[in-house]
C-alpha cells in the first residue's frame, strides 16, 4: 500500500516533468503538467497521512543506486510525514492554480517547458528531503530542491531585478549548504552517515562539537528558513518567482528549514544545553518583530508577503525555542506544548501564506502590477479573490476562529508556562518573548488592514486596477482549497494538536504527552493552564451574527438604505488621489519606529512663479534604510570585491609570470616538506 | 519581624519608589522631573517609617525625618529655583527617545533581577523581594544621568540613583547606623551644592544648560 | 441550565448597561467642568434615533462596509459571554480564556479599520491607520498583563483567575497585581478611545481616531458600531474591576447573590467611570506621537508586574 503510494508519487512527478519537457503548452499541456504535480502531491499526502495515522514509518533503501556513503536511504517517519503533508497542502492548490496562472507565459515571455519541468522536479526533491535517512540522501535532495527552485525563481528572467534576486538566492542557499555540510561532517565524525547511527554516535561527541554541529546546522537551515539576518534573499526571490511558485517557496519550502532544525537539534542530537533553545527563541523573537516591521514599510504586495514569511518563521521558532528550553530541563509536557505550537503554526502558515501569495498572484494577473499604490477597489471586480485574500489576511493576523489564532494561542500558552522554569534568568526570557510576540501579532493585523484595505477597498488608483477582471476558475479553485484549509485547521485544533502530539512523540526522548491535553470540543493545555474552543467560538459568533439582524428586524429597525456620495467637506466629486495611500497608512508606525527605519525624506515643491501660495507640483520621496543590507551585507560584499581586486593583480596575463608562480609554489612546497 | 504584611508593604513601597524613577523617563518637563523626585523621596521616607515600626528601631524615625526634610523639601526647592532661573523648562531631545528609554529601563530592571538573584536566594530578610527593585532604581538613575542632556535632569538622575542606594541600604540592613546615614546625607547635600555651582557656571559660560555645549571645550 | 440562562442574562445586562455607563461618564465630566451636562440616559435615545434613521452609504463602499458593523457588534457581544460580569466560574469559561477575549476584540477592530478604508475618504484612512497603530502598540501590554494575572492563578482561564484571587485575598494588594492593574487601565483608555489617547467627543479632523474611522456610517450601522464601542468600555471596566477586585461576584446562583452581584457591578462601573471622568477632566489629549510613550510606560508597568509576580512564586 505505502509502496504503491510512493511509486505513484515519484512516477507522477516524473511524468509531469516529462510532459513539460515535451512542450507543456496549451491548456492541455499545462493541465497535464499540473495534473502530474497534483497526483504526486496527493499521493505524498496520502502516504504521509498513512504514516502518521498508523505510526509505522515507511522504509525504502536502494543501497546500490549510489554506493558511495551508504547509498540512497529513504525512510519516512512521522516527523518527515508531517512535513510531507505540508508539501501536499501547499502543492495541490498551487499546482491547480498554476495551470491557469502560467497561461501568461504562452506568449513566449518565459519558457513553459522549463517552468513545468523545474516545478515537478522541485516538488519531487522537496518531498524526498522528508524521506532522507542518511546524510548523503539528505544533502543531495536538499541541493536538488535549492537548484530547481533557483530555476523557478529565474522563470521571468527578462524582468528587471530577477537576475539579481536569483544570484542572491543562489549565493545564500549555497552558503547555507556549506554550513550544513560542515555541520554534518562534524556530526558524522568519520563514521556512518545513516541517521540511525548518528542518533547513537551523537551522544559520544564532545559537548563542544555538539554545539558546533548545532550552530552550523541552525545557521544553514536558518538561511533557508529566512531567519534574521539571513533573510535578505526572501524579499528578493519570492516576489520574482511566478506567484504559484512564490506560494510554494514561501508557504512550503522555507518550512524545510524548520524540518532540518528539528531533525538535527532535537532528533539526531537529542537536545542540548539551554542556550540552544535560548538562541532559537531569541532569533525567533527578533525575526518575528523585524519581519513584520519591515513588512509594514513595504508597498510591493509580494515583497510585503515575503517579509511576513520572515515574521511567521520567527513565530514558529519562538514555539520551537520554548520547546527546546523546556526539553533541556526535562519538562516534557511543556516542551511538547512548545513544539506543538510551533509545528501547528508551520502548517497554518503553509496554508494562509500560500493563499495570500496566490491572491497576490491573481491581483498581479489582473492588473500587471504589484505596487499597492496603483491598486484599490478590486473587491468589486474580483469578489472571490477579495474574499479569499480577506480570509488569508484574517488568518495571518491571528483572528479567531481562524487557524492563525489557534497556533499563536498555543505558542502563547507554552511561553506562559515559562514560570515553571527552575532558573529565573531563563524564565525571564519568556515574558520578553510574550511581549515581542504580542507586538508582532498586533503589527501584523495593522499590516494586513493595510494590505487588504489599500489593495481591495475604496477607489481604484490606476487604470489597470479599474479594469481588473476576476481570475479564471482554476485559480479560484486553488485559492478556495486553501481558504477552506485555513478555516478547517482553525476549527479543529483538537484534532491537529493530537496529530502533532503523535508526530513529536519519541523525538529526542519526548514521551507521549497527548494524555496531558484534553481534546474534545475544548482544547485544554497540560495542567489546565488554558482552555479554548475555537469551534464553539465560531458557532457563537455565527449565532450572534444571525440573531443580530433578526432581532433588529423584529424590533422594526429602519431598514432603508440610500446610496450617496462620500462626504468630503463640501467639495464635489471624489477621486482616487484623495484616498489614504499605503505609505500614509504606515506613516505613524514609521515615525514611531524611526530609530529602526532611519527614514530619509526628500520633498521638492515647485511654486508658481508669481506667488508662493500656489503650488504647481510637490514631489515627495522617502526611503527607509535597509539596516542589514547596509551594515552587514555591504561590508561583506566590499570585502569580497576588494579581495577579488587584489587577486586580480596576480593575474597579469603574462606567461612568464605564471611560470614564475609555479616555481615559487614548488619551492615553497619543497621547503614545507623538508620541515614538517 | 517576619510579618507577611511587612514583606508585602516593603515590596509595594519599593515598587512605587522604582515607578517614580521610571516616570521620570516618561516626562519631559523639568518641573515634572523635580516633582517625581520629590514624591519618590516622600515614599522613601514613609518606607523608613514603616520599617522603623516593624523592626522597633526608633532611630529610623529620625533618619526618615532627615531624609524627608533634605530630599522632599530642601533639594527640590533649590532645584525649582534653578529651573525658574534658567527658564529652559523641557528636556526636548534626550539622547535616547522616550519610548526606547522606557523599554530599556524595563530591561535594566530585568537585569537587576538577574544580578541580585543569588543575594535574594540566600537572604531570609522579609524585605528581600524589594532588593532587585532598588538595584533597578540605581540602574534607572544611572540611565537618566547618561541619556539626558539638561544639567538639571542629570542632577535629578544622580539624586534618584542616590535614592536607590538608600533604598538598597534600607532593605538590606534596615538602615545603616544613624551616624553613617547622616554622613551620607551630608555627602549628598554637598554633592548637590557642588553641582549647583557648576550648573551656574555652565549657564554663565554657555548661556544654556545643555551639557552638549561642553563639547566646545575641546576647541 | 440556570448557568446558561445566566450567560444570556449577563450579555443582555452588559448591552443594557453600556449606554448608561457612557451617559454617566459624559454627565459626570460635564459636571466636573461646570457644565450642566446631558441626562445620563441620553445614549439610549441616541440609539433609538439612529436605529430609526435610514442608512446613507457611500457609492464607493463595498459589501465589506455593510458586514463590518455586524462583525464589530457581534465580536464585542460574544466577549460579554466570556467575561465574569456577574458570576464566576461560568459555563463558557472553557470556551475562551483571556487571550480569546483579547483577540476577539482585535477581530472587531480589524474589520472596523477595514470599513474605515472602504469609502475611500482621507478621514477614514487616517482613522484606520491610527486605530491600528494604537491597537498594535497596546497588544504587548495586554499580553504581559495577562501573563501577570495568569502567573498568580496558574491559568489564563477567567473563572480560575477570579477564584484564585478570592481564595487568596493578599494577592490583590501585591505589587504585581497593582502594577498589572495600572498597566491594563492605561491600555483600557487607549483601546476604548478615551482621553488622553483619543477624544470620544471630538470632531476635529486632526485629532480624531475612532470618530474618523466611522465618519461614513449612519443609521442602524452607526448604532451598532456605537453600541459596540460602548460595550467595549463595559468589557474593559469589568475586566479591570472583576479580575483584580473580584469581591461581589456571585459564587452561587441564588437570587440574593445575583442581586448583590448586579449591584456591586454597577457600583464598580460607577467608580471606574468616576476615575475616568476625573482623569479626562484633569489631562489634555496627548499628541499622537506621544501615545507610544504612554503605551511604553504601560508596557514597562506590565513587565515589572510580571517580574515581581515571578519573585513571589
Amino acid at each position: 500500500m505505502m509502496q504503491t503510494l510512493f511509486l505513484i508519487m515519484v512516477s507522477a512527478y516524473c511524468l509531469g516533468a516529462l510532459v513539460a519537457l515535451s512542450g507543456g503548452r496549451g491548456s492541455l499541456g499545462r493541465g497535464l503538467v499540473a495534473l502530474g504535480a497534483v497526483i504526486g502531491a496527493g499521493a505524498g499526502f496520502a502516504l504521509a497521512a498513512n504514516v502518521i495515522l498508523s505510526g509505522t514509518p515507511f522504509t525504502l533503501s536502494v543501497p546500490d543506486l549510489l554506493p558511495l556513503a551508504g547509498g540512497l536511504a529513504l525512510r519516512l517517519d512521522p516527523l518527515g510525514a508531517f512535513f510531507l503533508i505540508i508539501i501536499g497542502l501547499g502543492a495541490i492548490p498551487s499546482s491547480i492554480y498554476g495551470a491557469g496562472y502560467s497561461e501568461v507565459y504562452e506568449d513566449g515571455s518565459a519558457s513553459l517547458r522549463l517552468l513545468g519541468l523545474a516545478l515537478n522536479l522541485f516538488l519531487l526533491t522537496m518531498s524526498l528531503v522528508t524521506f532522507a535517512d542518511n546524510v548523503l540522501t539528505f544533502l543531495l535532495m536538499w541541493e536538488g530542491m535549492s537548484l530547481t527552485s533557483y530555476f523557478l525563481v529565474m522563470t521571468e528572467s527578462r524582468e528587471a531585478g530577477t537576475v539579481r534576486a536569483g544570484i542572491w538566492y543562489l549565493a545564500m542557499t549555497h552558503i547555507g549548504l556549506a554550513l550544513l555540510m560542515g555541520g554534518f561532517i562534524v556530526l558524522m565524525n568519520g563514521g556512518s552517515g545513516a541517521f540511525s547511527d548518528l542518533r547513537t554516535s551523537a551522544a559520544s561527541l564532545s559537548a563542544a562539537s555538539r554545539s558546533l554541529v548545532f550552530l552550523l546546522t541552525f545557521l544553514g537551515f536558518g538561511s533557508k528558513a529566512g531567519i534574521v539576518p539571513l533573510h535578505i534573499w526572501l524579499p528578493m526571490a519570492h516576489p520574482a518567482a511566478p506567484s504559484h511558485v512564490s506560494a510554494l517557496m514561501s508557504g512550503v519550502m522555507i518550512k524545510m528549514g524548520i524540518y532540518g532544525i528539528l531533525r538535527v537539534a532535537l532528533d539526531l542530537l537529542g537536545g542540548g544545553p539551554v542556550w540552544w533553545g535560548g538562541i532559537i527563541l531569541g532569533v525567533g523573537s527578533v525575526s518575528a518583530l523585524l519581519g513584520v516591521l519591515y513588512a509594514l514599510m513595504e508597498h510591493d504586495l509580494k515583497r510585503l508577503l515575503a517579509y511576513h514569511s520572515v515574521e511567521n518563521i520567527g513565530i514558529i521558532l519562538i514555539g520551537i525555542g520554548a520547546g527546546m528550553i523546556f526539553h533541556t530541563y526535562g519538562m516534557m509536557t511543556l516542551a511538547a506544548l512548545g513544539f506543538i505550537g510551533g509545528l501547528y503554526h508551520t502548517i497554518n502558515h503553509a496554508s494562509f501564506k500560500s493563499l495570500l501569495f496566490l491572491g497576490a498572484g491573481s491581483v498581479l494577473h489582473a492588473t500587471h502590477t504589484r505596487n499597492m499604490e496603483e491598486l484599490g477597489g478590486l473587491i468589486k471586480n474580483m469578489p472571490w479573490t477579495a474574499l479569499f485574500f480577506l480570509i488569508g489576511s484574517a488568518a495571518i493576523s491571528a483572528l479567531p476562529p481562524l487557524n492563525g489564532f489557534a497556533s499563536e494561542w498555543l505558542v502563547f500558552q507554552s511561553l506562559l508556562g515559562g514560570f515553571n522554569l527552575p532558573v529565573p534568568e531563563v524564565a525571564l526570557l519568556m515574558p520578553v518573548a510574550v511581549g515581542m510576540l504580542a507586538l508582532t501579532s498586533g503589527l501584523a493585523a495593522a499590516c494586513f488592514v493595510k494590505a487588504f484595505g489599500i489593495t481591495f477597498l475604496a477607489l481604484p488608483r490606476s487604470e489597470a486596477a479599474e479594469h481588473a477582471h476576476e481570475s479564471p476558475l482554476s485559480m479560484q479553485v486553488g485559492m478556495g482549497i486553501l481558504a477552506l484549509a485555513c478555516i478547517g485547521l482553525g476549527l479543529a485544533p483538537f484534532a491537529v494538536v493530537r496529530l502533532i502530539g503523535g508526530v513529536i512523540t519519541g523525538l529526542g526522548g519526548l514521551p507521549d504527552t497527548r494524555a496531558a491535553f484534553t481534546f474534545n470540543l475544548h482544547l485544554q493545555t497540560p495542567g489546565a493552564f488554558g482552555q479554548m474552543s475555537s469551534p464553539l467560538v465560531f458557532l457563537g459568533l455565527l449565532i450572534l451574527l444571525g440573531l443580530t439582524p433578526l432581532i433588529m428586524r423584529l424590533l422594526r429597525v429602519n431598514w432603508q438604505l440610500r446610496r450617496g456620495d462620500t462626504w468630503g467637506c463640501g467639495r464635489v466629486g471624489q477621486t482616487a488621489r484623495m484616498e489614504y495611500t499605503a505609505t500614509s497608512f504606515a506613516e505613524p508606525l514609521r515615525r514611531i519606529f524611526a530609530e529602526l527605519y532611519r527614514p530619509s525624506r526628500d520633498v521638492t515643491i515647485d511654486f508658481h512663479p508669481d506667488s508662493k501660495y500656489f503650488v504647481q507640483s510637490i514631489e515627495y520621496r522617502s526611503e527607509i534604510t535597509p539596516l542589514f543590507e547596509r551594515w552587514l551585507y555591504d561590508p561583506i560584499l566590499r570585502l569580497i570585491r576588494f579581495t577579488a581586486r587584489q587577486v586580480r593583480k596576480l593575474q597579469a596575463g603574462s606567461l612568464y609570470l605564471y611560470l614564475a608562480y609555479i616555481i615559487i609554489i614548488l619551492i615553497i612546497l619543497l621547503l614545507a616538506a623538508r620541515w614538517f | 519581624m517576619n510579618d507577611p504584611l511587612f514583606s508585602q508593604l516593603s515590596t509595594l513601597g519599593s515598587s512605587i519608589v522604582l515607578l517614580f524613577g521610571i516616570i521620570l523617563l516618561w516626562r519631559k518637563s523639568l518641573h515634572a522631573y523635580i516633582d517625581a523626585f520629590r514624591w519618590q523621596s516622600v515614599v522613601l521616607s514613609v518606607m523608613l517609617l514603616i520599617t522603623g515600626t516593624f523592626s522597633n528601631d526608633h532611630e529610623l524615625y529620625a533618619v526618615a525625618l532627615f531624609l524627608f526634610i533634605l530630599k522632599a523639601v530642601v533639594i527640590p526647592h533649590y532645584l525649582e529655583r534653578m529651573e525658574k532661573r534658567f527658564g529652559d523648562h523641557r528636556e526636548l531631545q534626550p539622547y535616547v527617545n522616550v519610548a526606547s528609554s522606557l523599554i530599556l529601563s524595563g530591561m535594566l530592571v530585568l537585569l537587576a533581577y538577574v544580578i541580585t538573584r543569588p543575594l535574594v536566594l540566600i537572604s531570609d530578610l522579609p524585605t528581600r523581594s524589594g532588593i532587585p527593585l532598588a538595584m533597578g532604581l540605581i540602574f534607572v538613575g544611572l540611565f537618566v544621568l547618561v541619556t539626558r542632556k539638561k544639567a538639571i535632569s542629570q542632577i535629578v538622575g544622580f539624586l534618584v540613583m542616590e535614592n536607590g542606594i538608600a533604598l538598597l541600604a534600607l532593605l538590606g540592613t534596615y538602615g545603616t547606623p544613624i551616624i553613617v546615614e547622616l554622613g551620607v546625607f551630608l555627602d549628598v547635600l554637598l554633592g548637590f551644592l557642588v553641582m549647583q555651582v557648576f550648573v551656574y557656571h555652565i549657564q554663565t559660560t554657555f548661556e544654556s544648560i545643555e551639557v552638549d555645549q561642553m563639547n566646545e571645550l575641546k576647541h | 441550565m440556570n448557568a446558561y440562562l445566566l450567560e444570556i442574562g449577563q450579555a443582555l445586562l452588559a448591552l443594557l448597561l453600556a449606554p448608561g455607563l457612557v451617559g454617566f461618564v459624559r454627565w459626570l465630566k460635564a459636571r466636573l467642568q461646570n457644565r450642566r451636562g446631558a441626562p445620563v440616559w441620553l445614549p439610549y435615545f441616541e440609539l433609538r434615533k439612529l436605529f430609526g434613521k435610514e442608512v446613507v452609504m457611500s457609492n464607493n463602499a463595498s459589501w465589506l462596509f455593510r458586514v463590518a458593523p455586524y462583525i464589530v457588534f457581534t465580536s464585542a457581544l460574544a466577549v460579554t459571554f466570556l467575561i465574569p460580569l456577574l458570576a464566576a466560574p461560568l459555563p463558557f469559561d472553557n470556551v475562551g480564556d483571556l487571550l480569546v477575549v483579547v483577540y476577539l476584540l482585535l477581530l472587531g477592530t480589524f474589520f472596523l479599520a477595514l470599513a474605515g478604508l472602504d469609502p475611500g475618504t482621507a478621514f477614514g484612512g487616517m482613522g484606520s491607520s491610527r486605530e491600528m497603530t494604537v491597537a498594535a502598540l497596546s497588544e504587548p501590554t495586554i499580553a504581559l498583563a495577562i501573563f501577570g494575572l495568569a502567573l498568580g492563578a496558574g491559568s489564563t482561564n477567567l473563572g480560575r483567575i477570579v477564584t484564585a484571587t478570592l481564595a487568596n485575598p493578599g494577592v490583590a494588594i501585591s505589587p504585581g497585581h497593582l502594577m498589572a492593574f495600572a498597566a491594563l487601565f492605561i491600555v483600557s483608555l487607549a483601546e476604548t478611545g478615551r482621553l488622553p489617547v483619543d477624544n470620544p467627543s471630538t470632531h476635529l479632523e486632526l485629532t480624531m481616531i475612532h470618530e474618523a474611522m466611522i465618519l461614513e456610517y449612519s443609521g442602524r450601522y452607526l448604532a451598532l458600531i456605537e453600541w459596540a464601542s460602548w460595550l467595549k468600555l463595559v468589557i474593559f471596566f469589568t475586566l479591570l474591576a472583576n479580575l483584580f477586585i473580584p469581591w461581589g461576584l456571585a459564587a452561587t446562583l441564588t437570587p440574593v447573590a445575583l442581586a448583590v452581584a448586579v449591584l456591586t457591578l454597577i457600583l464598580k462601573l460607577v467608580l471606574l467611570g468616576l476615575i475616568v471622568a476625573v482623569v479626562e477632566t484633569r489631562i489634555a489629549k496627548l499628541r499622537l506621537f506621544r501615545v507610544p510613550e504612554l503605551l511604553g510606560m504601560s508596557f514597562v508597568l506590565a513587565l515589572l508586574a510580571v517580574t515581581s509576580s515571578f519573585l513571589l512564586k
